[in-house]
C-alpha cells in the first residue's frame, strides 16, 4: 500500500514533501509535512525528523527554520544517491503518459502500477542483514504498579549509518506454550458468560409469546413456529444450569492458570517460543512492554515472572534481519514511592510546615493582620437588613458537592450565617442541590443555630433538597427569590452556567447579593449582577475572616508565604529560562 | 466521642489519600479505587434522604393549603411517575425490572418524559440566558468606578471584534480583542488558579487536621 | 386564584389543545402515529413557553412547569443512580443470586466483602432520619470529606500550584524565534509590528507582571499600602479587564443557545419554517 502512494499521481499534484522528487521543505502554505517512515524505508529515519509541525513563525515569516534546513541539508545529501532512479522514473513517466494518451483511460493506472513496480526494484535493500542492535538491556519500568518491562539498547549500527537499511526494531518475548492453554480457558469463559446471557434475555419473551399462542391471541412479531420457541426454551432449562457449572469450573482453571505463569516462565528455552510484543521505527532505542494489571484481561502481565527479551533490527524486507543477544530474567514489581514525585512531596511538606507553624504561632496569641474585605463586612450588614425588613435570606450552596473544598468552605461561612440569622431572629433558607451537601448543610445550621442559644428555632425545612438536575435546581430557586422575595441572596460555592440566571433573578427582585465563587467563567457574572463578589481564593479566606479564629486565621498567613514564594520562585525561573538552567526548571517537572 | 470517631476518619483517610499519590504500587491503587467506588455507592443513599427531603417538604406545604399549595402535588406526581416508569418496564409483552438494555432506558414513557419534559424544559432554561446576559450587559454599562469600566470596555472590546461595521478601525479592535484574550487574561487566570490552589490546599489541610470543622456540626 | 387567571389558563390550555390537533392533522399523511407525536411536541412547545414566561413574571404556567420540572429530574436521577451504581456496581459483587435477578453478571472476587462497608455507612447516613442514633451519619460524612480532602490537597497542589508556577518559566529576554543578542542588536532590528521582537518581548514581560501583581492582591496577611498598595492596584485591573474580556467572550455563545428554542417552536412544533 505504501507504494502506491508514491506514485505519479502524487508527482502530478506536486507532492511538496516528496525527497524522490527532489522537492523536500513543506512550502510555507503547508503547515504540515504527511510524509511517513513507511513511505521511505530507507530513510525511515531521516523522513521522521521532518514528519510534524512546521513551526509557526516560520510559516510568518516567509522565513525558513534554521533547524529544520540543517536537517534537510543533510537529508539531500542522502537524496543525491538517488537522483539516478529520478531520472529513470522522469522518463519513464513521460512515455507512459504517452501511452495512455494513445492507448486509453485505463493508462494511468497502469503507469502507476508500472512506476510502483519499478520503484520497488530500485528501492530493494540489499540482502545482506543490518547490524544488530547491542548493549540491550531489560528492566523492570520505574515508578509504576508493576506490570511493565522497559527496554532499551544501542542502535544498530546500519540504523542512519553504515549500510542504512535499518527499518524498524522487533521487539520478542520468550512465551510459554502453557500461556496458549491458559488463552483458550479466557476464550471458553467468556463465550459461555455471553451464551449464559443471551439465554436469560430471551427466555421471558418467549414465554410469553408461547402463552399468547396458547390463548389464541398471536402476538405482534411473533414467528409461526411454536415448535421452534418451546424446542428453544426447553434446551435453555436445561443448558442454563450446565453453562453456569462450566463457567464455575472455567473460573478455577483460568485462576489456576494464572497463578502458574510464572513457574511457566522457568522453563525457558524449551516449551515456549518467541513472540513479537512491539515494534519501533527506526532510530528509537526504547521500548516499554506495558500489561495490564486486570487478571482476567487477555493483556495481563504477570509479575515476578522472569522474562526473556530479544530486539530484531529489520529491513523493509522481513526477511531480512538479524536479531540481538537474548536478555533476562528480567521481573516486572510495583514500586512503592514514585520518585517521579518528588517535587509535590516536598512542596507538600513544606505547606503543611508553614500551616502548623503559623497556627501554632496563632495560637499563642500572637496578634496577625488581615485586611479587611468587602464582600464579609456586607454579611453581617445584610443579615442586619433582612431582620429590618422582616424578609428570609436564602444562602445558595451552588453545584458543587461535598468533595469540593469550595462547599466545604461555603459550610463554614454557612454555619457563621446561620449563628447570626438565629441571633436576629430572621428565617433562612437553604435550597440544596446534592443530597450530601443538605446532609452537611442541615447539621451546620443546626450547629449555628445552637452556638447562638436558640436550637428550638431550628426546624428542618431551612435545608431542603431540590432536585439534583442543575437547571430544574435554578427554576426553583428562582421560584424562591420571586415568591418569597429575600432581603439578602448569598451565593459560595461552586457555580457553572446557572450563576447568570441565579444572580439576575435576584438583582431584579431587589434582593442584595453576596456572591463568591472559585470558578474562573463565573466571577464575570457575579461581579456584573452581585453587589459584593469574593474572587476565587478570598472565598477560601472568608470561612477564616468570619471567624476571626487565630486557628484559621494561622493558616491564611501560610497561604501569603506560599505566594511570597510562588514569586520568588517564578523570578528565579524566569533567571534560569534565560540563562538557559535547565536543571532549575527540571526540579519542578512532575511525572504522571 | 460522638465528635472524635469522625474527626478521626477525616484525618485518616485524608492523610492516606495524601500518601497513596506517591505510591504507585498496585495495592495502593487497588485501595483508592475501591475507596472512590464507596464514594458513588454512599452517595445514591444520600439520594434517598434527598427524595425523601423533597416528599417531606412538598406535604407539608400541601398540608399547610398557604397558597401555591397545589404546586408541590405537580411535583410529587411527576416524582412518582418518573419513578415508576423508571422501575417498570415493559419488554416484548413482560413486565418487569428494566431499566438499563441495549437500547437505553427500556420503558418507552421513561424516554417521553426525558425527552419530552425534561430536555425541552432544561434547554429552555439554558437559553434564558441569552436574555440574562443581555440585561446584564446593561447592568455593566452603568459603570460606577474605574473598576467596573475597565470591565465593560474590555467586554466591549472583545464583543465588538466580528463585528462588520466598525469601519477602518474594525481589524484593530479585532487585534486587540485577541491580545486581551491572549494576554492579560493568561496572566490573570494564572494568578487566580494560583490562589485558587492556595486555598484549596490549605482548607483540605485544616479539614483534615480537623482546624476546619464547621461541616461536622455539633453535639 | 383570582377568577382572571383562570380564564387565562382556559385561554392558553384551549390554545394549546387546538394547536395538537392541527398539528397532528397536517402530519397524519406523514405518519401513522402523528396525533401522538404532535401532543408530545406540543407538551414540549408548552413547557417551553411556560420557561419562557418568566421573563414576563412569575405566574402559574412557570410555577407548574417548574415544580414537574424538579420532580421529574429528581426522579430521573434517582433511577439513572440506582441502576448504573447500585444495580450495575455493587449488586454484581455483593450476591450472585440479586445480580441474576437483576441480569447483571455477577462479578465474583475475593475481595468483594470490603463492598458491605459502603452499604453499611450508607445505611449510618439513612440513621439521620432516627433521632437517636443520627450521630451515626457523621461518619460516612467524615469518610467523604476525608478522602476527597485529602484528593483535593494532591491534585491542586500539584495542577495549579506546581504546574502553573513551572509554566510561568519563561526566558523574558531571548524566546523563539529571536534570540536575544545584546541591546544593540535590538536597537537594530526594531520593529513594532504585532509579530516583531519588541511586540514578543512586551507580551512576556505583561504576562510575568500581571502574574506577580495579580498574586499580590490576594495577598491577606498585608496591609495593601504603598508600592505593594501600588501592585495590588495593577493586580485588580488586571483582574478587571480579564473578566470582562471573559464576559464578552461568552456572550454570542448564550445568544446562539436562543437560536436553538426559537428554531425548535417555529420547525417542529408550529411547522412555519423547514
Amino acid at each position: 500500500m505504501s507504494s502506491s502512494r508514491l506514485s505519479c499521481k502524487r508527482t502530478k499534484r506536486g507532492c511538496p514533501t516528496s525527497p524522490l522528487f527532489g522537492q523536500v521543505l513543506a512550502p510555507a502554505s503547508s503547515r504540515r509535512c504527511d510524509l511517513t517512515a513507511r513511505e521511505l524505508p530507507r530513510n525511515a529515519k531521516t523522513c521522521r525528523t521532518i514528519v510534524g509541525r512546521v513551526p509557526r513563525e516560520a510559516q510568518r515569516n516567509k522565513k525558513p527554520d534554521i533547524r529544520l534546513d540543517i536537517r534537510l541539508q543533510d537529508f539531500q545529501a542522502r537524496l543525491k544517491t538517488y537522483t539516478r532512479h529520478r531520472i529513470t522514473i522522469r522518463s519513464l513517466t513521460a512515455l507512459l503518459l504517452l501511452l495512455t494518451a494513445l492507448s486509453g483511460s485505463q493508462a494511468q493506472d497502469n503507469a502507476d502500477s508500472v512506476l510502483t513496480s519499478d520503484l520497488e526494484t530500485s528501492l530493494a535493500p540489499a540482502a545482506l542483514p543490518p547490524a544488530p542492535v547491542t548493549e540491550l538491556k531489560a528492566f523492570d519500568s520505574k515508578n509504576d504498579h508493576g506490570h511493565s518491562v522497559t527496554l532499551n539498547w544501542r542502535l544498530s549500527p546500519d540504523d542512519g549509518a553504515g549500510k542504512n537499511i535499518v527499518f524498524a526494531y522487533e521487539v520478542y518475548r520468550w512465551v510459554p506454550f502453557f500461556m496458549d492453554s491458559l488463552k483458550s480457558v479466557r476464550e471458553k469463559l467468556s463465550q459461555t458468560e455471553s451464551a449464559i446471557a443471551e439465554l436469560e434475555v430471551f427466555e421471558p419473551p418467549a414465554k410469553h409469546l408461547l402463552n399468547m399462542h396458547r390463548e389464541g391471541k398471536p402476538g405482534k412479531g411473533f414467528a409461526d413456529s411454536v415448535k421452534f420457541y418451546e424446542d428453544t426454551l426447553a434446551a435453555s432449562k436445561r443448558l442454563l444450569p450446565e453453562y453456569r457449572q462450566q463457567v464455575d469450573r472455567l473460573r478455577d482453571e483460568r485462576d489456576e492458570g494464572i497463578d502458574r505463569i510464572p513457574s511457566a516462565h522457568t522453563s525457558y528455552p524449551s516449551e515456549g517460543e518467541w513472540r513479537k510484543v512491539g515494534t519501533v521505527v527506526a532510530g528509537e532505542s526504547r521500548f516499554e512492554n506495558v500489561g495490564v494489571k486486570d487478571k482476567e484481561s487477555a493483556d495481563y502481565l504477570a509479575d515476578n515472572t522472569p522474562y526473556y527479551y530479544r530486539v530484531d533490527a529489520v529491513t523493509v524486507n522481513p526477511a531480512v534481519r538479524s536479531q540481538s543477544d537474548v536478555v533476562g530474567p528480567v521481573r516486572s514489581s510495583g514500586q512503592w514511592f514514585n520518585t517521579g514525585r518528588v517535587p509535590v512531596f516536598v512542596a507538600v511538606m513544606v505547606f503543611g510546615f508553614l500551616t502548623v507553624y503559623f497556627i501554632t504561632r496563632a495560637k499563642r496569641g500572637i496578634d496577625l493582620y488581615v485586611r479587611p474585605l468587602a464582600g464579609i463586612d456586607a454579611v453581617d450588614d445584610a443579615i442586619g437588613r433582612a431582620t429590618e425588613m422582616g424578609k428570609p435570606i436564602l444562602y445558595v450552596l451552588g453545584l458543587g458537592t461535598a468533595a469540593d473544598i469550595a462547599t466545604i468552605a461555603s459550610f463554614t461561612i454557612l454555619g457563621r450565617v446561620a449563628r447570626r440569622v438565629a441571633e436576629y431572629q430572621t428565617q433562612l433558607i437553604v435550597p440544596c442541590y446534592d443530597p450530601i451537601v443538605m446532609t452537611v448543610a442541615q447539621e451546620t445550621v443546626k450547629a449555628g443555630f445552637s452556638d447562638a442559644g436558640r436550637p428550638e428555632a431550628y426546624n428542618e425545612d431551612i435545608v431542603y433538597f431540590v432536585t439534583q438536575s442543575q437547571f430544574a435546581y435554578v427554576a426553583a430557586v428562582n421560584g424562591v427569590m420571586l415568591r418569597q422575595l429575600p432581603a439578602t441572596n448569598v451565593y459560595m460555592g461552586r457555580f457553572y452556567a446557572e450563576s447568570l440566571i441565579l444572580a439576575e433573578t435576584g438583582a431584579l427582585a431587589g434582593s442584595i447579593q453576596i456572591a463568591g465563587t472559585d470558578e474562573i467563567a463565573q466571577i464575570p457574572f457575579f461581579i456584573v449582577a452581585c453587589d459584593f463578589t469574593l474572587i476565587g481564593e478570598e472565598l477560601y479566606a472568608a470561612s477564616a475572616y468570619l471567624g476571626r479564629e487565630p486557628l484559621l486565621l494561622g493558616s491564611l498567613k501560610a497561604q501569603d508565604y506560599a505566594k511570597a514564594a510562588v514569586i520568588a520562585l517564578a523570578t528565579a525561573g524566569i533567571v534560569a529560562a534565560n540563562l538557559d538552567w535547565t536543571w532549575f526548571t527540571t526540579l519542578f517537572r512532575v511525572s504522571r | 466521642m460522638r465528635r472524635q470517631i469522625p474527626l478521626a476518619l477525616v484525618m485518616i483517610f485524608g492523610i492516606f489519600m495524601i500518601f497513596q499519590y506517591f505510591v504507585p504500587h498496585e495495592s495502593s491503587e487497588w485501595v483508592y479505587e475501591f475507596l472512590l467506588d464507596w464514594i458513588y455507592i454512599i452517595g445514591i443513599f444520600a439520594l434517598a434522604l434527598g427524595i425523601w427531603s423533597l416528599i417531606r417538604v412538598s406535604v407539608e406545604k400541601i398540608h399547610s393549603r398557604k397558597s401555591g399549595w397545589g404546586y408541590p402535588i405537580i411535583t410529587l406526581a411527576g416524582l412518582f411517575l418518573m419513578i415508576l416508569f423508571g422501575f417498570i418496564g415493559r419488554r416484548d409483552g413482560v413486565w418487569g425490572l428494566y431499566f438499563m438494555t441495549a437500547e437505553g432506558l427500556s420503558n418507552p414513557m421513561f424516554r417521553h418524559f426525558f425527552d419530552y419534559i425534561l430536555i425541552p424544559i432544561q434547554s429552555t432554561m439554558f437559553a434564558l440566558l441569552a436574555f440574562f446576559i443581555a440585561s446584564a450587559a446593561y447592568r455593566a454599562f452603568r459603570a460606577r468606578n474605574i473598576l467596573a469600566s475597565l470591565l465593560l470596555i474590555a467586554a466591549l472590546i472583545v464583543m465588538l471584534r466580528f463585528n462588520p461595521y466598525m469601519g477602518p478601525i474594525g481589524p484593530y479592535v479585532a487585534d486587540t480583542a485577541s491580545w486581551l484574550l491572549n494576554v492579560p487574561n493568561l496572566a490573570a487566570k494564572r494568578a487566580i488558579i494560583i490562589g485558587i490552589g492556595l486555598g484549596i490546599v490549605a482548607t483540605a489541610l485544616k479539614v483534615i487536621l480537623g482546624i476546619e470543622r464547621g461541616y461536622m456540626g455539633k453535639g | 386564584m383570582r377568577r382572571s387567571t383562570y380564564y387565562a389558563v382556559g385561554i392558553v390550555t384551549a390554545l394549546f389543545l387546538l394547536s395538537w390537533l392541527l398539528r397532528g392533522w397536517s402530519l397524519a399523511d406523514e405518519r401513522p402515529d402523528s396525533y401522538l407525536r404532535a401532543f408530545l411536541v406540543t407538551v414540549s412547545a408548552f413547557l417551553t413557553l411556560a420557561i419562557f414566561s418568566f421573563l414576563y413574571k412569575d405566574n402559574p404556567f412557570y410555577k407548574f412547569a417548574e415544580h414537574l420540572f424538579v420532580g421529574v429530574s429528581a426522579a430521573y436521577w434517582m433511577c439513572l443512580g440506582f441502576w448504573s451504581t447500585i444495580v450495575g456496581n455493587l449488586f454484581p459483587r455483593l450476591s450472585e443470586e440479586v445480580s441474576v435477578f437483576f441480569k447483571q453478571p455477577y462479578q465474583p472476587g475475593a475481595y468483594n466483602i470490603f463492598y458491605w462497608t459502603p452499604v453499611i455507612l450508607g445505611l449510618f447516613l439513612l440513621m439521620r432520619l432516627s433521632p437517636k442514633a443520627g450521630w451515626l451519619s457523621r461518619w460516612p460524612l467524615a469518610f467523604i470529606v476525608g478522602t476527597t480532602a485529602g484528593l483535593n490537597f494532591i491534585r491542586y497542589l500539584r495542577s495549579d500550584f506546581i504546574v502553573q508556577v513551572s509554566s510561568t518559566f519563561v526566558p523574558l529576554l531571548g524566546r523563539e524565534p529571536f534570540q536575544w543578542q545584546g541591546i544593540g542588536d535590538f536597537l537594530a532590528n526594531f520593529d513594532l509590528s504585532a509579530t516583531g521582537q519588541f511586540a514578543v518581548l512586551l507580551t512576556n514581560w505583561i504576562i510575568f507582571v500581571g502574574v506577580l501583581c495579580g498574586l499580590i492582591y490576594f495577598f491577606f496577611s498585608r496591609e495593601h499600602t504603598g508600592a505593594f498598595g501600588a501592585a495590588s492596584r495593577i493586580g485588580i485591573w488586571v483582574l478587571m479587564i480579564t473578566f470582562g474580556a471573559s464576559f464578552g467572550y461568552t456572550v454570542m455563545g448564550r445568544i446562539s443557545l436562543l437560536v436553538g428554542r426559537l428554531t425548535f417552536l417555529f420547525r417542529d412544533w408550529l411547522g412555519w419554517i423547514t
